[in-house]
């Protein structure tokens, strides 16, 4: 089984929407990068309608300088659930996509029937810091994303460079000021939905250490720890998917 | 009127921190994260001292106005705010103008920006220009985050316009932009010079730079690069000005070059190079990260920026390489004369922005070189007025 990709006008700015498979919605926020594809969710598609939709200024679909703040991706995707119909799913969110997803149930929590946040990232934790991103050289990143290097392209081309630059743009549109929510702490609590919070704990980018944090503050959350695993989960082990399985299908209808 | 007829030489001095250890390879970058405890207050106070020295030279040697910058983080300039230094010179100088090119806007306020250029312009008694940079990206990484790099093009443009609107002299006004809010934009003192002190924009020669001079009224000075970008920066800057119905004059356009003269062009360069390459092993050492922070540029630039060898790389350029693309005008006094006047007239400019202290040369050879300079390249220069070159 593979994706279906689809693009849509979403408040004039082309969006591409990758979805497999049928059932009760789920819905999928990536993180800051697309280079790795997202093939790695496709078993979610087996259970559920899948639906990955790709965010502004990241892969294919369309840049919109006017996104800057996390309210404007939340409000984006309000417009896309509309457009696909979506009223009540289950939302997951891996690093940038899983403050997206944090924001979107503290304001929605209505729709959101469950909750999966992986290596979210936006909560300030001060004993264990988010590596700030934008300071690690491109060369020098790996090791700080995945496990398993061999999963990123070891000669990029400028092409490939670019695109990253590009995607980074977008996130630091977002994040530059600085990589956390301050107002996180004091509004979790409306996210009353089940809750996952899954984290690799060799994640060299947003360290296992948050995750605490973040289950003090959600009413109703699980933990699910990836031992040797690092930030680019999905990708490195199919545990990663498999937790989020068994955590939605919860959700379903026997 | 040829470009001659007001040939003006403008002194620049970066004030670098020289005599930096030994073992450069040590550090990847000279910009940004450089470690601070390399910089000795006590040798800083000499150096300073010694700039000091070579700008008023500047003033008795005949040049039209000297010329500062400002940059952040870096063994690169002692000029982190730029204003400190301009204010110690008018009271040292009489007759030279200054051109502060300058405190990029975004890393201050624009109403504090405009304040501190009027400041100058009254205290020198309407000596001032002032040259209005973006900021190198490396500059995004010294300030606070409040400023994205990703907006800062945007923030610029508005920074200047309140800059602007400050000096107008009908304040107070009320301000409501993007970026900024006054709600009593009433800059006291207000520059001397009306309606304004002569403007640049300091650009690098993308055409975002050269459209804000055009569109803002200012005139145009490009940073240290190649002289055949340098010329086609001027070219598109002219374009676009006569489509404005805006004629060019030729003090409007400012171009730079690294100069060093000596009796003969074998001794020149003797003389000359090892501290031109030390400036370039030195001062270009930027890491990509630094240079371009996150969307400081646009990811068509980025591309092309990584294609470019040159640009990735400008600290293994070599001699030869500097001088074959016009980075140097190194000879005798008619070598350089002629370079400087062939470069003038083809940039159809008026105003030469010339640095003559390179990397780590000692006072003395500086003070020979400045000398030599006012004394045989100037007036073999401006011999060429009313002769149309």
């Amino acid at each position: 089984m593979g994706f279906d990709e689809a693009t849509h006008r979403i408040n004039g700015v082309d969006t591409v929407v990758l979805s497999a498979g049928a059932g009760e919605p789920l819905v999928f926020l990536h993180g800051a990068g697309t280079a790795g594809g997202f093939d790695a969710l496709l078993p979610l598609a087996e259970r559920f309608r899948l639906i990955v939709p790709i965010h502004p200024g990241f892969g294919g679909s369309a840049d919109d300088p006017r996104i800057d703040e996390v309210h404007d991706y939340r409000r984006h995707y309000l417009d896309l659930f509309d457009a696909l119909g979506l009223d009540r799913l289950v939302l997951a969110g891996h690093s940038l996509g899983g403050y997206i997803a944090a924001t979107l149930a503290i304001d929605h929590p209505e729709r959101i029937t469950r909750l999966v946040l992986a290596a979210p990232i936006g909560l300030r934790v001060r004993e264990h810091p988010t590596t700030d991103v934008f300071t690690i050289p491109a060369p020098r990143l790996a090791p700080y994303l995945t496990e398993k290097p061999e999963l990123l392209a070891a000669e990029p081309t400028p092409e490939f460079l670019a695109e990253r630059y590009r995607e980074l743009t977008s996130a630091a549109r977002l994040l530059w000021t600085s990589p956390y929510d301050r107002k996180l702490p004091d509004w979790l609590h409306r996210a009353r939905m089940p809750a996952l919070l899954l984290w690799g704990d060799a994640d060299r980018l947003i360290p296992v250490g948050q995750c605490a944090a973040w289950a003090g503050l959600l009413p109703n959350a699980e933990r699910h720890i990836l031992p040797g695993v690092g930030h680019l989960m999905f990708g490195e082990t199919p545990d990663a998917v498999a937790a989020v399985a068994r955590f939605a299908e919860a959700s379903v209808p026997a | 009127m040829s470009v001659f007829d007001d040939i003006q030489f403008y002194l620049f001095n970066h004030h670098h921190y020289i005599d930096l250890p030994e073992d450069p390879d040590r550090y990847e970058s000279t910009w940004v994260d450089l470690p601070n405890e390399l910089f000795d207050p006590q040798h800083g106070h000499r150096l300073y001292r010694r700039y000091t020295r070579e700008l008023l030279l500047a003033e008795e040697l005949g040049f039209d106005a000297i010329a500062l910058n400002e940059h952040h983080n870096t063994a690169y300039s002692m000029m982190p705010a730029v204003g400190v230094r301009a204010g110690y010179m008018t009271a040292l100088t009489r007759r030279v103008k200054m051109l502060v090119a300058g405190t990029p806007v975004n890393l201050s306020w624009p109403s504090r920006v405009a304040e501190e250029y009027a400041m100058l312009d009254v205290l020198s008694g309407g000596r001032m220009e002032f040259g209005f940079p973006l900021g190198t990206g490396m500059e995004y990484w010294s300030n606070a985050t409040a400023i994205n790099p990703a907006t800062a093009r945007a923030r610029f443009r508005e920074g200047l316009d309140i800059v602007f609107r400050a000096w107008a002299g009908d304040g107070p006004t009320r301000y409501d932009g993007d970026f900024y809010t006054y709600r009593y934009l009433n800059t006291w003192p207000r520059p001397m010079q009306r309606p304004r002190p002569p403007c640049y924009i300091v650009g690098s020669g993308s055409q975002e730079t050269v459209n804000l001079a055009v569109e803002t009224g200012c005139g145009y000075s490009i940073v240290f690069t190649p002289i055949e970008n340098q010329l086609r920066a001027f070219d598109r800057f002219r374009e676009l000005a006569a489509e404005r119905g805006r004629t060019v004059r030729p003090d409007e356009l400012v171009f730079t070059v690294i100069a060093y003269v000596a009796d003969t062009d074998e001794q020149a360069e003797i003389e000359c190079r090892p501290h031109v390459e030390r400036f370039f092993e030195w001062f270009h050492r930027v890491p990509p990260t630094y240079l371009s922070p996150p969307g400081y540029v646009s990811r068509e630039e980025f591309l092309r920026r990584a294609a470019s060898a040159a640009l990735a790389d400008a600290s293994r350029a070599t001699w030869d390489d500097m001088v074959s693309v016009g980075r140097v005008a190194c000879g005798s006094p008619d070598t350089v004369a002629d370079l400087i006047a062939k470069w003038a007239q083809d940039a159809g400019t008026s105003r030469i922005l010339v640095t003559l202290q390179h990397g780590d040369m000692p006072e003395w050879k500086a003070v020979k070189n400045m000398t030599m300079f006012a004394d045989q390249v100037i007036p073999r220069v401006r011999a060429r007025a009313g002769t149309g070159g």
